[in-house]
């Protein structure tokens, strides 16, 4: 019976929709596309998987280009915790194991916002994150479901 | 490294500083779909490596679609969680990987193939994703050294090499869960020398018609099962494995057939505590055959604790101790020779290691 109770446990906790959701209010950055990219809204998973190059391509099949910004920046670590569900350390050692295996390169990482968004702005299929306090226009700020 | 006995990957018992690795790696893409890979690695660990560069992989990669990937090339063998990163030192805490699973003496049989792999991520929807790979080709392994100057390695060959890893990322962040299997085949044949063969068919120790040429044939099949789980700073990984080794040889009077299944298994956790400390700590275990547990130089238990400093964003020193219990995953010619069962139960290993990466 214990047992039971210990997998079910585990059940709920793998797929209860609550392990995955937080307050999307209180967040401290905003997610930007460059404005000809059809979409408006995507999800935490699609983010994640964009960053950690599990997903490739946006639905209308522009190339997903993700961009970082920089290690220590404070909305870097939001977002990495945030989205990524990792601190940016432990996302840095994914990225290692990843180049030191031959299996795929980081995200282009960018010293400051504002040149998150001129990349966003001239490369069609990126995608990146600025602070929730800085206009990112004309950059489009997408909806996270 | 040191030990306080035996020696342990390199003449350790004095101090040895034959431990140092050099990787140079450079990736390009080729479009949106294509890309390709190569990286330069130079080693010394002890006996193995002599700081030659070689090509460890180089391969063409075209990405399908996100559910389908083909690489072409010298690629690196996905095993377990990290056989693919085992020499990228900077990607974990612990200097040396849990050798039950990733024996360092062993690297050139797990490390990557000549050949080819299909890759991809499958979306399950509510239910997380699946990473599968499946790759299949051969590699070129050195027979190692007769021990006696009357044999000659006449031929070694990897007949082929074949296998998979599928891992489950269920809708909890962090974990993974999945399984690794590889078949290979390896042959080897050696030549005694005329008057040795002679002396060998006197004593009885080799059939009458005995020509001077002996095959031996290992079938090898591998799997390990894996789970991981990362939750903020905090990582926890556990593998268990087992391996067979059914060596066929030509003339059984002279090395006689056998087949014993060997265990492996790990458990590990490392935390982060600062962005420049981490520190973690594994129990490794080794039972050289499962059916004879009780003899010491057939297994291996090893207790490593490690702490790592970032000293910058491109420099680490890591220090680790182990305690072992065992002899099994000693090997004879660094220790003059001697039987592993002659050799020193309880012994300790220490380890200081710097990085520099970028």
């Amino acid at each position: 019976m214990a047992c039971l109770l210990c997998a079910g446990l585990l059940l709920v906790a793998l797929f209860a929709p609550s392990a995955r959701g937080e307050d999307r209010v209180a967040r401290e950055f905003v997610m930007i596309v460059n404005p000809a990219n059809p979409v408006r809204s995507v999800s935490d998973d699609f983010l994640a998987r964009a960053f950690f190059k599990q997903m490739t391509r946006w639905d209308h099949g522009e190339p997903i280009r993700p961009v970082d910004l920089h290690l220590t920046s404070p909305v870097r670590y939001a977002f990495s915790n945030g989205v990524l569900k990792r601190p940016p350390q432990a996302v840095r050692v994914y990225w290692l194991q990843r180049i030191f295996s031959g299996r795929d390169v980081p995200p282009l990482e960018l010293d400051s916002e504002a040149a998150v968004i001129r990349y966003v702005l001239s490369s069609p299929g990126a995608v990146g994150y600025v602070s929730a306090a800085t206009n990112p226009a004309p950059a489009k700020v997408l909806t996270v479901q | 490294m040191l030990s306080t006995e035996n020696n342990y990957l390199a003449r350790s018992e004095d101090g040895s500083v034959e431990f140092t690795e050099v990787a140079l790696n450079v990736t390009q893409a080729l479009g949106d779909r294509l890309r390709l890979g190569v990286q330069l690695f130079a080693r010394k660990l002890g006996p193995s490596g002599d700081f030659t560069a070689a090509f460890d992989w180089y391969y063409l990669d075209y990405r399908v679609d996100d559910w389908l990937g083909i690489r072409a090339g010298r690629i690196k063998i996905p095993f377990g969680l990290y056989n693919e990163s085992n020499d990228v030192d900077a990607a974990r805490v612990p200097v040396l990987l849990p050798q039950s699973i990733y024996p360092d003496h062993h690297r050139d049989l797990l490390l990557a193939l000549t050949g080819g792999e299909l890759y991809g991520n499958l979306v399950l929807g509510g239910v997380g994703q699946l990473e599968y790979r499946a790759y299949g080709g051969t590699f070129h392994l050195e027979g190692g050294a007769p021990s006696n100057p009357n044999i000659e390695s006449t031929r070694t060959e990897v007949k082929y090499l074949a296998g998979a890893r599928l891992m489950w990322l269920p809708p909890l962040d962090g974990l993974q869960l999945g399984g690794s299997f590889q078949a290979l085949r390896y042959d080897a044949e050696s030549t005694f020398d005329p008057a040795f063969t002679q002396v060998l068919i006197m004593a009885d120790l080799a059939p009458a018609d005995f020509g001077g040429v002996l095959t031996l044939e290992f079938p090898i099949q591998l799997w390990v099962a894996s789970a991981e789980y990362t939750i903020g700073n905090l990582l926890l990984a556990a593998e268990y494995g087992r391996w067979w080794a059914d060596l066929k040889s030509s003339h059984p009077t002279i090395i006689p057939s056998s087949g014993p299944t060997n265990e492996r298994f790990y458990v590990m956790t490392s935390y982060r505590f600062a962005p420049w400390f981490s520190s973690g700590i594994y129990y490794s275990g080794y039972y050289e055959d499962v059916e004879q547990r009780d003899d010491y130089a057939k297994y291996q238990h090893d207790v490593a604790a490690t702490v790592r400093f970032d000293l910058t964003d491109y420099w680490l020193l890591k220090l680790e101790g182990h305690l072992m219990i065992g002899t099994a995953a000693l090997q004879p010619e660094l220790n003059d020779g001697k039987e592993l069962d002659t050799l020193e139960r309880e012994w300790g290993f220490f380890l200081a290691k710097t990085t520099a990466y970028f």
